[in-house]
C-alpha cells in the first residue's frame, strides 16, 4: 500500500514529476501488487471462473461432447424440476448431510472437551491420531467400511449372527445405505472438527470457569454456560463447513457400491447430487443436463450459504 | 491500469484457451504403415500379447500401447479426446458403449475405405452391425465376442442328486422354464440358494435372446411394448419368485467369495469371465462345468478396434487391423488368450472348437462359445440400449434387494427408463 500512495502525495502538493525515471519507477510500484495477486486471479480466471460461467452457457444446450450442440432453451432446467431422480438425488444429499452432520459436531464437541482436561495424560498423542482418518485417502476408508457393513461377509453382520439376527443388508435400503455413508463421512471430519473445537477450547481463560466454581456453578452448567456461549464463533464456522462439504458428497456414495456404478444402489437409495450430476454428466455424456445439474447444486450452495450467513450475523448481534 | 492489465489476464486466458482447443488438430496423415503409432487398449483384453503377436508379425512395426483402464474408463477417455484433445491413432471400444460412437460416425474413418466393402463378410453379422453407423460407414472391426454358457459347480449338482455331465445339464435346462425347475429341485435338496442373481444370470441371458431388442429395426424404440423384452424380464422375475436366487449381485463384494463357497451353484459365463472365476475361487479347480445357456445362444460383451478421424497415421493403424483381426490372428490370440475370435472362419475353425480347460472339467467351452454367438440372433441396438438396459436391471435389482414387489417391478423398469431417457 505504501508503494501506492507515494506518487499520489506528490500529485497532492502540486509539484510537476521532474524525473521520467522516477515516473517509471512509480508506475511499477503501482502496478507490482497486481501483478503479485495476478497469478491467483489469472488460474482462478481459467480454473475456475471460466468453468462456473461455461456451465452456465452448455447448460441451455442439448450438448452431446462428440457431436450436436442443439440450443434447447430452459427445456434441460424443465425436464429437472419434474425429474424424480433429481428430487431423489436432493433428498439423499440433506439425508445423509443430517445424519452425518449433527451426531459428528457433537461428538466432536465432546471428545474436544475430554481432550482439554487438565489431568489427560499424553494428550498431544491423542490429539494427534484424531487426524488420522482425515489424511487416509477417501478410497480406503470406502473399502474399509464397505467391508464392515457386507451383507455377505462384513464385520457388522457377523456380529449380528453371534447374536441370532438375521443379516442386514444395508446398501439396499435408503435408511441403511444414509448410515453407512454417513459412518463414513463421520469418520473422516470428526477428528477435524474435534481439533477445531479444541483449539477454540485453549483460547477460553480459565479464569473464568474458577470464579464460575466460586459461585458455585457444577460441570454441566459451566460447560453450557460458559464453554458452549465461548465456542459460538467455531461451531459456526464447523456448521458452515459442514454444509458446504455435505452438500458436495460424492466419493462416498460413488465408491460405497461398485456393483451399482453410478446409482449407488439399483434404486438410487443414495445417490447425492453431486454423484447424479457425474452420472448425467460423465456417464451418459449428456453434457447439458449435467450443466443443468450444477447450476441447480450451485443455486442450493448459495441458498445454504445465505441461510448461514444470516445465522452468522443474528448471533454476531446477540453478543 | 486495472482496465489494461484485466485486459491483459484477458488476453491470456483467452490465448490459453484458444491453444487448448487447436491443440489437437491433425497434422497430415502419413502413408507410412510402419510410422508409429499410438493405440489405446482397456485392460483385460490382452492387448500386450496383441501388439507381441504383431510385433512377431511386422518387425518393422512400432505402436505405442496404452492400456488406459477398464473399459468405461477408456471409453471416457476416447469421448473426452475426440471433443478436443489428442486423439489416439488406434483404439478398443467395447460394445455396451458402442452405440455413443456409432451414433455419430463421422468421429471415425470409415473402414471401408480402407478394407473394402466386402470388409464385413467375414465377421459375424451382428457383431459388425453394432459397428455400423445409419450412413452405413463400419466405424470399428470386431476383434471379439462375449460367447455366453452358464458355469455350474458339479459336485454341488452332484451333492443336490442333479446330473453333473454339460450335455445331460443341457438338456434338461434347455428351456428357462427347465433352468427354474432345475433350481426349485436343488434348493429343496440342499437349502441353499441355485443361481447367484437374477438380473445379470438370467435376465440379461434372456433379454438378448430376442429377434427383436429395445428398438425396431428401423430405430424406433420399442422397449415398453415389444412383448419380447416383457418375457424375457418376466423370466426374471419368475426365477426370482422361485427363491432360487441368491441375490448376489454380479462383482459386488459378496460376488466372488460366492464363488469360492459354495454360496450358490451356478453364474453366467460370458468367455471374458472365464478367468475371473479361475482367480476368485482357485480351490474349486475341477468342480465347475462350461454349458450351453437355456433358450438360443447368447452374447455379453464383445469389442471393435476403430480409427478416429482425426489420427495421424491412419495408415499405420490400419496395418494393425488387418494384420490382427483375420481370421488366423483372432485363433491365435484365442489360443494365447482365450479372447472369443469374431470372425467367421476362426469360430469354426478346429483350435476353437476343441478347446477346453481341466480347471472346468474338460468341458466343451469351445464348442460352447462358438455355438452360443453363432446362434445368436441379430437385432437393433440404438444410442439408448445400454440406459434402457441398465434402467430395467436396476428394478430387478430393487425387487432382489426388497424394495420393490415383484408384480410392480416391470412398471418400475418402465420408469427408470423414461427418466433416464427424459
Amino acid at each position: 500500500m505504501s508503494a501506492t500512495t507515494t506518487p499520489v502525495a506528490t500529485h497532492r502538493d502540486g509539484k510537476p514529476r521532474k524525473q521520467p525515471t522516477q515516473v517509471r519507477s512509480s508506475f511499477l510500484e503501482r502496478v507490482a501488487p497486481y501483478a503479485y495477486v495476478a497469478p491467483f486471479f489469472i488460474i482462478f480466471g481459467i480454473f475456475g471462473l471460466f468453468p462456473l460461467v461455461f456451465t452456465f452457457f452448455v447448460a441451455l444446450f442439448d450438448w452431446n461432447p462428440i457431436g450436436a450442440h442443439t440450443f434447447v432453451g430452459l427445456a434441460n432446467f424443465e425436464r429437472l424440476l419434474q425429474d424424480s431422480r433429481f428430487w431423489n438425488a436432493m433428498g439423499n444429499t440433506f439425508g445423509i448431510f443430517v445424519i452425518s452432520t449433527i451426531p459428528q459436531l457433537l461428538l466432536a464437541l465432546g471428545l474436544a472437551a475430554l481432550l482439554n482436561h487438565a489431568r489427560l495424560r499424553w494428550a498431544n498423542f491423542f490429539r494427534m491420531s484424531m487426524l488420522l482418518p482425515y489424511i487416509t485417502s477417501v478410497a480406503a476408508t470406502a473399502l474399509i467400511f464397505g467391508q464392515i457393513f457386507d451383507r455377505n461377509f462384513g464385520l457388522i453382520n457377523w456380529i449380528l449372527g453371534l447374536l441370532n439376527v438375521d443379516p442386514i443388508n444395508f446398501l439396499a435400503s435408503r435408511l441403511g445405505s444414509w448410515v453407512e455413508i454417513s459412518a463414513m463421512v463421520m469418520w473422516r471430519w470428526f477428528g477435524y472438527n474435534t481439533l477445531l473445537y479444541l483449539a477454540g477450547l485453549q483460547a477460553i481463560p480459565r479464569e473464568i470457569y474458577e470464579a464460575a466454581s466460586v459461585d458455585g456453578a457444577n460441570g454441566w452448567q459451566q460447560f453450557t454456560r460458559l464453554t458452549i456461549p465461548s465456542l459460538r464463533p467455531v461451531i459456526i464456522f464447523t456448521v458452515v463447513m459442514s454444509t458446504i462439504g455435505g452438500l458436495q458428497i460424492f466419493t462416498e456414495p460413488l465408491l460405497v457400491s461398485p456393483e451399482s456404478g453410478l446409482t449407488c444402489g439399483a434404486g438410487r437409495q443414495c445417490q447425492t447430487l453431486a454423484l447424479f450430476l457425474y452420472e448425467q454428466g460423465f456417464g451418459q455424456f449428456d453434457f447439458g443436463y449435467g450443466s443443468a445439474i450444477g447450476v441447480a447444486l450451485f443455486v442450493i450452495v448459495v441458498v445454504a450459504a445465505l441461510i448461514n450467513f444470516f445465522l452468522t450475523t443474528r448471533t454476531r448481534g446477540a453478543r | 491500469m486495472i482496465v489494461s492489465s484485466t485486459a491483459a489476464v484477458g488476453a491470456l486466458a483467452l490465448g490459453l484457451l484458444s491453444g487448448c482447443g487447436s491443440s489437437g488438430g491433425s497434422s497430415a496423415p502419413s502413408g507410412d504403415p510402419n510410422a508409429e503409432f499410438t493405440f489405446w487398449s482397456f485392460t483385460g483384453i490382452g492387448a500386450k500379447d496383441s501388439v507381441a503377436e504383431y510385433l512377431a508379425k511386422n518387425p518393422n512395426a512400432q505402436v505405442k500401447l496404452s492400456e488406459v483402464g477398464s473399459t468405461t474408463e477408456t471409453a471416457t477417455a476416447l469421448t473426452a479426446a475426440l471433443a478436443g484433445g489428442d486423439v489416439p491413432d488406434l483404439v478398443m471400444i467395447q460394445g455396451d458403449d458402442l452405440p455413443k460412437f456409432v451414433e455419430n460416425p463421422s468421429n471415425f474413418v470409415d473402414l471401408r475405405t480402407l478394407g473394402g466393402n466386402d470388409l464385413a463378410s467375414k465377421y459375424l453379422d451382428w457383431a459388425v452391425g453394432a459397428a455400423t453407423g445409419t450412413d452405413g460407414s463400419i466405424i470399428g472391426v470386431p476383434t471379439d465376442v462375449g460367447g455366453l454358457g452358464l458355469a455350474y459347480r458339479a459336485d454341488l449338482f452332484e451333492a443336490a442328486g442333479l446330473p453333473t455331465d454339460p450335455a445331460e445339464v443341457a438338456k434338461m435346462w434347455s428351456t428357462w422354464d427347465g433352468f427354474i425347475a432345475m433350481g426349485e429341485e436343488y434348493t429343496a435338496a440342499t437349502g441353499k440358494p441355485f443361481v447367484d442373481n437374477i438380473e445379470t444370470t438370467v435376465f440379461f441371458s434372456t433379454v438378448n435372446q430376442v429377434t427383436e431388442k429395445y428398438y425396431s429395426p428401423d430405430g424406433k424404440l420399442v422397449y415398453d411394448t415389444n412383448p419380447q423384452v416383457k418375457d424375457a424380464f418376466d423370466v426374471a422375475v419368475k426365477t426370482y419368485e422361485a427363491g432360487i436366487s441368491a441375490n448376489i449381485a454380479a462383482w459386488s463384494s459378496g460376488w466372488d467369495p460366492g464363488k469360492a463357497n459354495g454360496t450358490f451353484a451356478v453364474t453366467v459365463a460370458p468367455s471374458w469371465i472365464l478367468s475371473g472365476i479361475k482367480n476368485a475361487a482357485p480351490d474349486t479347480a475341477g468342480d465347475w462345468r462350461i454349458t450351453t445357456v437355456p433358450g438360443v445362444g447368447g452374447n455379453w460383451g464383445g469389442s471393435v478396434i476403430a480409427i478416429p478421424a482425426r489420427a495421424a497415421h491412419p495408415e499405420a493403424a490400419w496395418e494393425y487391423i488387418k494384420t490382427m483381426t483375420s481370421a488366423d490372428a483372432q485363433t491365435e490370440h484365442f489360443k494365447r488368450t482365450g479372447t472369443l475370435p469374431a470372425a467367421k472362419d476362426s469360430l469354426t475353425s478346429d483350435a476353437v472348437l476343441s478347446y477346453t480347460d481341466d480347471f472346468f472339467g474338460d468341458s466343451p467351452i469351445g464348442q460352447v462359445l462358438s455355438d452360443s454367438v453363432l446362434q445368436f440372433n441379430s437385432f437393433y441396438n440404438g444410442p439408448d440400449t445400454s440406459a434402457i438396459g441398465a434402467g430395467l436391471l436396476n428394478a430387478l435389482a430393487d425387487m432382489q434387494a426388497g424394495n420393490v414387489a415383484p408384480a410392480e417391478a416391470w412398471q418400475t423398469g418402465l420408469k427408470n427408463v423414461k427418466d433416464a431417457l427424459g
